[in-house]
């Protein structure tokens, strides 16, 4: 039985090491302030809506892969950084009590995603 | 027309009251795969009965040997899929497809507790759980009522698992919506000193392992679970 190109690329390296090293520099780096963009996305996405046009940090740079919104298309062709960001639960929800001002809420979105702040 | 005969025949009830959309979505295209030759029905048994065999006991014991062992716990921290050889957990090489399956990505990651900082791990979008490590997810893991809430109401949700913390203590939600699986390490709790790896790995419970529980001395994953009787029973 043939495998399809996916498995052949990632069997035995798994994935997302099989796209180390094919997104190029990062533009973006641990401690820098990201604003998360609005953008339109067609049929598919993994970017929350509740994210969006938020503010965080970069807390890690975790993996090279192609962003889902391509991904579930089966294009694999322009691989982007995936950064760990870190917001305040504060600045995502209006309502969130004062009280506990210091909880926090960590989540990963692809390069496209994000603008300096 | 209601007939007199079975006026008052009560039909048996249905095995399932009703399969979802997803499950009939789930069904059309594992005989689509097949019919396409992608696999076989014996492949899809095989797959399933593993993953059934899957459980969150590698990570108690992954958990176990951080707080016995600082350079262990290190290497959790730095490199989760090697720590992970060492409680019999290949993330990279095993079934089904030996590259992790889209909802199993290679990626895990260990949320490390300390006394002023809690995490608990949801995934707002579907269900995305560190299968390999922790077997399937509970099913209250994947209503949408804990996904939901837990982003914004974190502390209400916890306290509805009995899980009430100071304000001092930050709580981190950790939103698993791409390719990373995160596993929980809480702090060991008091009453413990001098455990073997054994005795400690026994109270890190699967609930300890997503956030929503702390381990405590008294309590073992596999106790007998309290009956509370009904105030009221019915009848009475």
């Amino acid at each position: 039985m043939s495998s399809n190109h996916h498995a052949e690329k990632a069997t035995g390296i798994g994935d997302p090491q099989c796209f180390k090293g094919e997104a190029g520099d990062p533009k973006f780096n641990v401690g820098d302030r990201v604003r998360i963009r609005n953008l339109p996305d067609i049929f598919y996405t993994r970017s929350q809506m509740y994210l969006r046009e938020a503010e965080a940090v970069v807390v890690k740079l975790v993996y090279e892969s192609p962003p889902a919104e391509d991904e579930a298309w089966d294009n694999t062709d322009s691989p982007e950084w995936f950064y760990s960001l870190l917001f305040k639960q504060a600045d995502l929800w209006p309502d969130y009590p004062t009280k506990f001002a210091g909880d926090t809420l960590e989540t990963e979105l692809s390069e496209r995603w994000l603008e300096s702040v | 027309m209601s007939n007199s005969h079975d006026h008052d025949h009560r039909p048996p009830a249905p095995m399932v009251d009703e399969v979802s959309d997803f499950e009939v979505l789930e069904v059309a295209v594992r005989e689509l795969c097949i019919e396409k030759g992608l696999f076989t029905q014996d492949d899809h048994n095989e797959w399933t009965e593993y993953m059934h065999t899957l459980g969150p006991l590698p990570a108690s014991r992954l958990v176990a040997k951080a707080w016995l062992d600082e350079d262990y716990k290190q290497l959790c921290i730095d490199d989760p899929v090697k720590a992970s050889l060492d409680v019999g957990i290949d993330w990279i090489n095993t079934m089904p497809t030996k590259f992790g399956t889209p909802s199993d990505y290679c990626n895990p990651r260990i949320l490390v507790d300390t006394p002023t900082l809690k995490h608990v791990v949801v995934c707002t979008l579907c269900s995305c759980y560190p299968r390999p490590i922790l077997g399937q997810s509970p099913e209250w893991y994947r209503t949408p009522n804990y996904r939901r809430r837990l982003v914004r109401w974190p502390r209400q949700v916890l306290s509805e698992f009995g899980l009430q913390l100071p304000e001092d203590v930050e709580i981190r939600v950790a939103d698993s919506n791409q390719k990373t699986r995160y596993v929980v390490m809480p702090i060991r709790p008091e009453g413990t000193e001098g455990w073997s790896e054994d005795q400690l790995a026994e109270i890190v419970t699967r609930d300890c392992l997503i956030g929503v529980a702390m381990p405590r001395a008294d309590r073992k994953a596999d106790d007998k679970r309290p009956i509370h009787r009904a105030v009221h029973p019915f009848g009475h």
